[in-house]
């Protein structure tokens, strides 16, 4: 019995598979969170925005990721954002050791010094440019969460992935996002978790 | 041989006592206004000192030369320029080494003792001689006597290639003629104010490419407030020497061209913040907005981080400037605008870089003022 190949559906195939490849070369853009589901966040009228430990060879990433998300937070009208300055002034008296990870003894003595509802402490774990082959592009990886500090115990916990290299980077060698449009994006990103 | 008798004891513990008191307290103790007296005859044949050239390029410029063409500038246009022996004993006399603003006290000395009735401050932000060349000059016309204000304010950001036209034949490749266009473009400005014409408007602002990514005005700001603003240097992330002082310097300029903002002259500000020993490591905190708010006279304070202000030597390169401020309310001392923006020259230049912005000045003086549109509005 001779067997007819159908080329239709040959092509088919072959189309499908390109999809997929192309599919995986997509560009990384992931988002985790944990909402506490008891947690009313509308009794939270104010927060401090710790600063965020730096986990990469970038020296100011936390402090760029910081600020970005601070004003970002404060930009929407949901919640006061403690100057920055201040927050330091809070941290410098409560004699806080590492600040990005504080323990509750100094979350504890900081809001005694610094009357807020929340602190929310972040770590930037990927932040700058990654290459492959002869594309790069910027990418940023951070986690951020709130600790309410009446109950001392995490209320909200977030963490995205933001830019790494597109297709359209490995065909055009465009280069990719800035990395402050990638960083604004990552943040809002995360503070949508926070609003849901 | 020498002995303390006791009965004076109690006489200099009283003398040492009132001597540390009289170091602790401060020279003036009024809160310092811009807005207390009305504001002073402006006109051209008003005596004018020239006070030396700030530099804040963080590299080795000729500045006497500058500073030269400037006043030869200056009294081409008809101003009157205080002599430069006048000057050179005031300033050796009192002592001044801080030429990038004007205090209280110096400006009334200055006053009662030349007769100058202001002070031109011109700050260097950026002098590079390599082809293309590029300078960026910033000059404020501060008066003199009791109550010294910013009466006018304006910036200058070019770059040799920044219009090259058909055949490169606009390209400026010499540094003095470049020089010499941020100069006259300077005065012509000076003049301009000095004959009414109040402060030049820069009419071809894209405020839209240039707009904050992200800010964010108190609803207890009324629309139809006018604010007197004390902008304090901003904390400096920045690879760049001296961009705190600048950016401030940009807002200050900025809010000039509005006539919703009363500026604090920044020596002023700095003059209080060495009083009141605040020193801002890590932003500027409530206790420091507290002890401004009592000596200066203002409804907000300005503050913030400049993470980049970037320029570029020769050709090849991109200006960028990334920056956040916050503004702190006097009454509720909370945070009542606050805006974050960032941009690189080549933004929205798709063809034969027309429309890049070659100077961190021109950027960040765009930025500015889009940022202010959104505290103003």
């Amino acid at each position: 019995m001779i067997k007819v190949v159908n080329f239709a559906n040959i092509k088919k195939l072959v189309f499908f598979t390109i999809i997929v490849f192309l599919l995986g070369c997509a560009p990384g853009a992931s988002l985790t969170y944990y909402h506490d589901p008891s947690m009313d966040f509308a009794a939270i009228r104010s927060v401090a925005v710790m600063p965020f430990e730096n986990l990469t060879r970038e020296p100011n990433a936390g402090e760029r990721v910081r600020d970005v998300f601070a004003n970002s937070l404060l930009s929407t009208g949901a919640v006061y954002v403690i100057p920055l300055g201040e927050v330091s002034r809070g941290i410098a008296r409560a004699g806080m050791l590492n600040p990005a990870v504080p323990s509750m003894e100094e979350i504890g003595k900081f809001v005694g010094i610094i009357r807020v509802d929340a602190i929310i402490t972040g770590t930037v774990t990927e932040y700058g440019e990654v290459r492959s082959g002869a594309t790069s592009a910027n990418v940023i990886s951070m986690n951020v969460q709130m600790i309410e500090v009446q109950a001392l115990r995490i209320v909200w916990t977030a963490s995205a992935t933001k830019g790494g290299i597109s297709i359209w980077d490995r065909l055009f060698g465009a280069g990719g996002e800035p990395m402050n449009d990638v960083t604004m994006k990552a943040v809002t990103d995360v503070l949508d978790k926070l609003f849901i | 041989m020498f002995s303390i008798s006791f009965s004076f004891k109690p006489v200099s513990i009283f003398v040492t006592f009132f001597i540390c008191l009289s170091g602790c307290s401060l020279t003036n103790n009024q809160a310092i206004s811009a807005a207390d007296d009305d504001p002073p005859v402006v006109e051209k044949k008003m005596l004018t000192a020239v006070l030396p050239l700030n530099n804040l390029s963080g590299t080795p410029v000729p500045l006497e030369d500058i500073r030269q063409r400037l006043i030869s500038s200056f009294k081409k246009q008809g101003l009157n320029i205080l002599a430069e022996d006048v000057l050179e004993t005031f300033s050796v006399k009192h002592r001044i080494r801080y030429v990038g603003g004007i205090d209280e006290i110096t400006a009334r000395d200055l006053r009662y003792e030349t007769g100058a009735d202001a002070v031109l401050i011109t700050s260097l932000e950026l002098y590079s001689d390599i082809p293309p060349p590029k300078i960026a000059l910033t000059c404020r016309l501060v008066s003199t006597g009791n109550n010294p204000r910013i009466l006018w304010m304006d910036g200058v950001g070019l770059a040799g290639d920044d219009s090259v036209g058909i055949l490169q034949l606009s390209l400026i490749e010499d540094p003095r003629e470049l020089l010499e266009k941020a100069v006259q473009q300077l005065s012509t400005s000076l003049g301009e104010y000095l004959e009414g014409k109040g402060h030049s408007m820069d009419s071809q602002r894209d405020l839209i490419k240039f707009w904050p990514k992200a800010f964010y005005r108190s609803p207890i700001l009324e629309p139809d407030w006018t604010f007197t603003v004390a902008v304090v240097p901003f904390l400096n992330l920045s690879e760049r020497r001296f961009a705190g002082e600048i950016i401030a310097l940009n807002f200050v300029e900025q809010m000039m061209t509005q006539k919703k903002f009363s500026v604090i002259e920044p020596g002023i500000v700095r003059q209080v913040l060495l009083q009141m020993r605040i020193v801002m490591d890590d932003g500027i905190s409530l206790a420091d907005v507290h002890d401004l708010f009592s000596k200066l006279n203002a409804d907000l304070i300005l503050a913030g981080i400049i993470f980049d202000y970037q320029d570029y030597q020769g050709i090849s390169g991109k200006a960028k400037v990334d920056f956040s401020a916050h503004a702190l309310e006097r009454q509720i001392r909370e945070v009542v605008w606050n805006c974050q923006s960032y941009n690189e020259g080549d933004y929205g230049v798709f063809f034969f870089d027309w429309g890049q912005v070659k100077t961190a000045h021109r950027m960040a003086s765009e930025m500015v003022a889009s940022a202010l549109e959104t505290l103003a509005e």
